[in-house]
């Protein structure tokens, strides 16, 4: 690393992986519960489980931006963290609060509204921590001489994640209001601001592992999250089908949520042109394969998976299935959650000046998770085609019809353990880095 | 060639224009809800069920207007799907309706929480959602065979909200318990209304639940099983 201060990083992405661990838990937990091994009913019943699940996803995604934000602007501002100390306190609360939350929500303190269980005051914190943090990373950046592009579409992305929050924190009397605003945060975060940051992430990866020039890089990445907006905006549409809005978010969501899917296309090609035409020639090669991999497997996951029932004849029929479980699992991962391992996978090498990244354990993590994963989606596809014709198309009841699917659980959590098995690689080879070092910086990467 | 600034000005210009659509489509959108959720009817009650539905988190194992989570059922539509008698009975002792089946969590509700709940649930299965959840379309010959029963049949209204959940008559209805169809032929009477009165005391451990029956409500369902034959 260049910068002594980068090394605050290693505190959020040590904290994401723990997390990211927890997460897991509580997906075999509801894995097994699909199965019909519902045997923590009295201890964590399903709506808990659930909710920590998704919770702990987005938390340890979030604590991977900042510690990717906390890398990448000095490098890009060129010069040291505006406060280090800020920094570290800053995560301190993000740790505080997640834990808190996540302990409140085994006792019921929570808000039933999907993705946004945390209860109101924890909401505060939440804010405040934020406000905190991109003050340290605005301050770094305003500070410099002259800050780039690939920083920039970071902060702004970061900021209109902040600001999006907020929708999320009205109270509506009416189920139909609620959901309308929710979708202000959950959709237009994952498939408008965070994009933003993904693209701003995946852009200096690629500049520092390709070597390609990066003016070439930069102007790209505008054109990809140009599409991203001219789509996801009044693509948010697709959520606005069936919830009580009016009619004419059937066209409007229909034709922009199908256009979504093409700034996916542009991270892949992206990503793949890049990696191709600097040759792949750094050393750091695994760190290369989750970058291109996460360009391919948004594709995949949101862009092909997205499409699929993004069309409003298809999603009448699919809506609140296992089918969207099959996407959301596959979406998140391509997207984000490679994302942030990516990021580890550049940052760990340069912040402890180990390189670790070349022995077969980096490599096999790398194949397995994904291999697990993709079964997992496969896994979930059946289950929810067949929910779809029993329950939707024939009329079954609920219950039988889920028994009739438990068998394709068990095929989820057969591949979940691949799954695990390749996190926890990933997790032993981050835990043999060590801590940051200082004798690392200065040192390019 | 496209130049970075131009690249920029796409970006730039493309977000700000989208948005721009965006918030106008809202604005109108808020405009057409309180007729489309029939905001009038939105009682206090409702409101109070609402509150629980997300004390509860509900959502974390239900979907409602289809969001939310896969493990338990849809409940846009349930209270037109089971009656509002039936949900009551089933709130105030969830598993002993579906006894060993996937678990539902026992949550001790007052009456008056309860009729909160089906006021809420009520209320969701009237909005207009364009059509959502749709009705089953490739199951025509059910269908037909719905409409004849009713036809021929008078039972009473409560056997149709709640028996049915779990009794099959003339082929339709639930395959929880047996299909009731001759249940004159093997049950005299008396013993019906014995049944009827503490199936547990009748036959202990039997998965039919108590549904503490007023005595004219045996009566009347008394009288019609014994026309079953
Ligand atoms: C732990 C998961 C869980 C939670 C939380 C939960 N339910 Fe359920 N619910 C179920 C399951 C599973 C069923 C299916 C019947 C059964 O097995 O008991 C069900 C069935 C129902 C039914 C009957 C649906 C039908 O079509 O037969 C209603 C009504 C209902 N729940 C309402 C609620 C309400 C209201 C809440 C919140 C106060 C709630 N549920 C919370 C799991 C849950
Ligand atoms: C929660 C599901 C459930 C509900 C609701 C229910 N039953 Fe039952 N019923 C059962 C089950 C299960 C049995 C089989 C009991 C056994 O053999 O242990 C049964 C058995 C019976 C029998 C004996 C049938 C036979 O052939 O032996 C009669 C009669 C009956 N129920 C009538 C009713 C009536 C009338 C109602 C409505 C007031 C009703 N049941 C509601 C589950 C239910
Ligand atoms: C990285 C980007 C994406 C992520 C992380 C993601 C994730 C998710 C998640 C978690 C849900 C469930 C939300 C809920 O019910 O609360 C969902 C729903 C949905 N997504 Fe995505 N998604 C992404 C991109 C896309 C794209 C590009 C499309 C369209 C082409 C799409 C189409 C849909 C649709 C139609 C639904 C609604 C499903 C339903 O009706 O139940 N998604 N997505
Ligand atoms: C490894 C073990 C995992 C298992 C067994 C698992 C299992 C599950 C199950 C059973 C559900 C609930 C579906 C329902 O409501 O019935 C769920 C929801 C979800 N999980 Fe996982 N999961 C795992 C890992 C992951 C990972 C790694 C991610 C993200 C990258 C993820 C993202 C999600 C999302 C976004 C949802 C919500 C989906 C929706 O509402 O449509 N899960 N998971
Ligand atoms: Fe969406």
């Amino acid at each position: 690393m260049k910068f002594r201060s980068q090394r605050v990083a290693y505190l959020f992405f040590a904290t994401s992986l723990l997390l990211f661990s927890l997460q897991i838990v509580f997906g075999f937990i509801m894995g097994f519960a699909h199965m019909g091994y519902d045997v923590l009913h009295d201890v964590i019943p399903f709506n808990a489980a659930r909710t920590s699940h998704l919770n702990l996803l987005v938390f340890w995604l979030l604590s991977g931006f900042m510690g990717a934000a906390y890398y990448i602007v000095p490098e890009e501002a060129d010069r040291e963290l505006h406060s280090e100390k800020l920094a570290v306190i800053q995560w301190a609360g993000l740790v505080i609060v997640g834990v808190t939350a996540i302990i409140g929500f085994q006792f019921e303190w929570w808000e039933g509204r999907k993705f946004l269980e945390i209860p109101r005051p924890l909401d505060y914190l939440v804010v405040v921590d934020v406000l905190l943090f991109l003050y340290v990373v605005g301050r770094t950046a305003l500070g410099a001489e002259r800050f780039t592009t690939t920083g920039s579409v970071l902060l702004v992305g970061l900021t209109a994640a902040a600001l999006l929050y907020l929708p999320g924190m009205i109270t509506f009397e009416s189920q139909v209001m609620d959901s309308y605003f929710r979708w202000w945060v959950v959709h237009l975060w994952v498939e408008g601001v965070w994009e933003l940051i993904m693209g701003g992430i995946l852009s200096f990866l690629l500049i520092k592992l390709t070597g390609v020039d990066r003016e070439l890089i930069e102007k790209w990445l505008y054109v990809i999250v140009g599409f991203t907006f001219l789509s996801g905006i009044l693509g948010t549409g697709h959520h606005y089908y069936y919830i009580g809005a009016p009619e004419y978010w059937l066209l409007v969501g229909g034709i922009f949520s199908a256009l979504e899917p093409l700034a996916f296309l542009g991270m892949a090609l992206y990503a793949v042109t890049m990696a191709r035409r600097g040759g792949m020639n750094h050393p750091n090669r695994i760190a290369l394969f989750w970058t291109v991999g996460c360009g391919i497997m948004s594709f995949v996951g949101a862009g092909f998976l997205g499409f699929a029932h993004t069309l409003p004849q298809v999603n009448l029929w699919t809506h609140g299935t296992i089918i969207t479980a099959m996407h959301g699992h596959m979406a998140f991962w391509g997207a984000y959650a490679m994302l942030v391992l990516a990021m580890i996978s550049y940052a760990m090498p340069n912040m402890t000046g180990r390189k670790l990244f070349s022995g077969w354990a980096p490599e096999w993590a790398f194949w397995i998770s994904n291999v697990g994963m993709i079964g997992m989606t496969g896994a979930f596809a059946v289950a929810g085609i067949a929910q779809v014709y029993m329950e939707r198309k024939i009329g079954m009841d609920f219950l039988a019809v889920q028994e009739a699917v438990e068998v394709h659980f068990a095929g989820v959590v057969l591949a979940a353990c691949l799954l695990t098995v390749g996190i926890g690689m990933f997790i032993w080879n981050f835990v043999q880095y060590g801590l940051p070092n200082d004798e690392a910086v200065g040192q390019g990467g | 060639m496209l130049t970075k600034s131009q690249a920029r000005l796409f970006f730039i210009g493309g977000t700000a224009f989208f948005s721009l659509i965006f918030v106008m489509l809202t604005v109108d959108t808020l405009r057409q809800i309180p007729e489309r959720q029939n905001t009038k009817a939105m009682t206090a009650s409702v409101v109070r069920g609402k509150t629980i539905w997300d004390d509860r988190n509900c959502m974390g194992c239900h979907t409602i207007l289809g969001e939310g989570a896969y493990y338990a059922p849809e409940l846009t539509l349930v209270v037109n799907r089971r009656g509002p008698e039936w949900i009551r009975i089933f709130l105030r002792d969830p598993q002993a309706m579906y006894p060993g089946k996937r678990k539902m969590i026992q949550y001790d509700f007052s009456e008056e929480q309860i009729t909160d709940v089906i006021a809420f649930l009520d209320w969701i299965g009237k909005i207009d959602t364009n059509g959502f959840p749709p009705e089953p379309d490739l199951k025509p010959q059910v269908a037909l065979a719905k409409a004849s029963v009713a036809a021929v049949s008078d039972r009473p209204a409560y056997f149709d909200s709640v028996c049915t959940a779990c009794h099959a008559v003339a082929g339709q209805g639930g395959t929880f318990g047996p299909a009731l169809d001759g249940v004159a032929t093997r049950i005299d009477p008396v013993a019906l209304d014995t049944w009827l009165a503490d199936p547990q005391k009748v036959k202990p451990g039997t998965a039919m639940p108590n549904l503490e029956l007023s005595d004219e409500l045996r009566a009347e369902l008394v009288a019609w099983l014994s026309t079953l034959e």
